[in-house]
């Protein structure tokens, strides 16, 4: 089956298996920040934002994409021009082997969309879905504070 | 599961005609987060109805309409004098799996981890399916077996009345989970109605810990009636344990969450109770 849909700013078409989760069509269109870890909705490192929501996309069939807006974390910044919720994670340290923080680092941008001044505990609770084996967690939540507060850069 | 076609109905009528025309082969998507853990290659075609509507949430005489596409996210950002379901989504998964999974899809199947049954049970909420007829379900009808006994072929859960609890009530609920995203090893709800220190009537469900949600009907008859009483409540649930037949798993054992109900029902009776008398509803 065919399916067309605003990937990253940009019209995307694509044939796909109607079995065919998001994490795998987005992949094969070369978008690897996206993640298969655990592949059953428990990680968070394949997570992308669907029509402004952050969803875990290895649940998703890629058919529900279908006249939608994904966005993932190549389209909100770069190495030359960071957003600033991934520059307050390096100047926090927050960031190691980097395997979660595609997902993660979306989770928080559908946070700080809708508000840019979330407290700590609604930090907490929208990036409940994330796991990272590498930071502890400590150096994220410092980041995203950072951002909340306004002194990220 | 494989899904071998996929359709996406635009209103609930060509949705229904959908599912009628493809019969036993027709699944009905409803969020889709579950299907990871279902079993086995069996095809089927997959019928999305996250485009026929229903997916709001209204206020009604004495309650809320909750359309069966609302997402738990939308329930958990909820906020009315009354509305408690809010505190149920909380501890749904995590923020992304709330962000796709909807109420219905969460009750049209009991998996074990289904958060919903039990809340809904314990506020007695009623289910609307739509079919020939619209028909309504008393949340104790429904979830008495799998729901899947009420739909004929075409048949599409569309909303979910749910009471508010009001001025002398009180709602409680507990998850217990191994962390904080993983499936429910035990869930508990309480609604309960107060006068003074007697509890007038109470509704307790239990989930996750038995094959399916069900009220603890030994505890309720015990309490309704009766003044408070943590003793009573000790004494009612050692029954109502006794007459129960329990879930266990590799990752944990009958003898377990027996010892898990044991401490989170009466936790959640005295939450209840307590915010009958004033404090959160």
């Amino acid at each position: 089956m065919n399916i067309a849909f605003t990937l990253n700013g940009k019209p995307q078409e694509l044939t796909i298996s109607p079995n065919e989760k998001l994490t795998e069509a987005l992949r094969r269109l070369g978008v690897y920040s996206v993640k298969t870890g655990c592949n059953e909705g428990a990680c968070g490192s394949c997570v992308v934002n669907v029509n402004g929501r952050a969803v875990k996309s290895c649940l998703m069939y890629a058919a529900q994409v279908d006249g939608g807006c994904v966005e993932t974390v190549e389209f909100i910044g770069s190495l030359d021009n960071p957003h600033p919720i991934q520059s307050a994670l390096v100047e926090e340290g927050a960031v190691q082997c980097g395997f979660c923080m595609g997902g993660l680092i979306m989770s928080a941008k559908a946070v700080f969309d809708k508000n840019p001044s979330p407290t700590d505990e609604e930090l907490a609770i929208h990036l409940d879905g994330h796991l990272c084996r590498c930071t502890g967690y400590e150096k994220i939540q410092s980041a995203l504070r950072k951002v909340s507060s306004g002194a990220a850069s | 599961m494989k899904l071998i076609a996929y359709h996406r109905p635009a209103a609930l009528a060509e949705a229904r005609h959908l599912l009628r025309e493809l019969g036993a082969a027709a699944m009905p998507l409803a969020g889709c987060t579950s299907h990871s853990f279902v079993k086995g290659d069996e095809e089927r075609i997959g019928v999305d109805l996250a485009k026929i509507g229903f997916d709001t949430i209204e206020r009604a005489d004495g309650g809320f309409i909750v359309g069966a596409n609302a997402r738990v996210a939308d329930l958990q950002a909820h906020r009315a004098p009354g509305w408690v379901l809010d505190r149920v989504a909380l501890r749904f998964v995590s923020q992304p799996v709330r962000n796709m999974t909807t109420l219905g899809g969460n009750i049209a199947r009991i998996f074990p981890w289904n958060d919903f049954p039990v809340a809904l049970l314990a506020l007695n909420a009623t289910v609307t399916i739509a079919g020939e007829e619209d028909r309504q379900l008393p949340a104790d009808i429904y979830f008495d077996g799998q729901p899947a006994r009420h739909f004929k072929a075409g048949d599409i859960l569309i909303r979910v009345f749910v009471p508010d609890v009001g001025a002398g009530c009180g709602f409680a609920y507990r998850k217990d989970t191994l962390v904080s995203m993983a499936f429910s090893r035990l869930t508990a709800a309480v609604w309960l109605q107060r006068e003074g220190k007697t509890i007038r009537d109470a509704r307790i469900a239990l989930g996750a810990a038995v094959p399916l949600p069900l009220r603890l009907e030994l505890v309720e008859e015990a309490v309704v009636g009766k003044v408070y009483s943590a003793e009573l409540i000790a004494d009612a649930m050692e029954r109502q344990i006794a007459a129960l037949r329990w879930r266990s798993s590799d990752a944990f054992s009958e003898e377990y969450v027996q010892q898990l109900a044991r401490a989170h029902v009466p936790d959640a009776l005295e939450e209840a109770f307590r915010a009958a008398g004033g404090g959160r509803k």
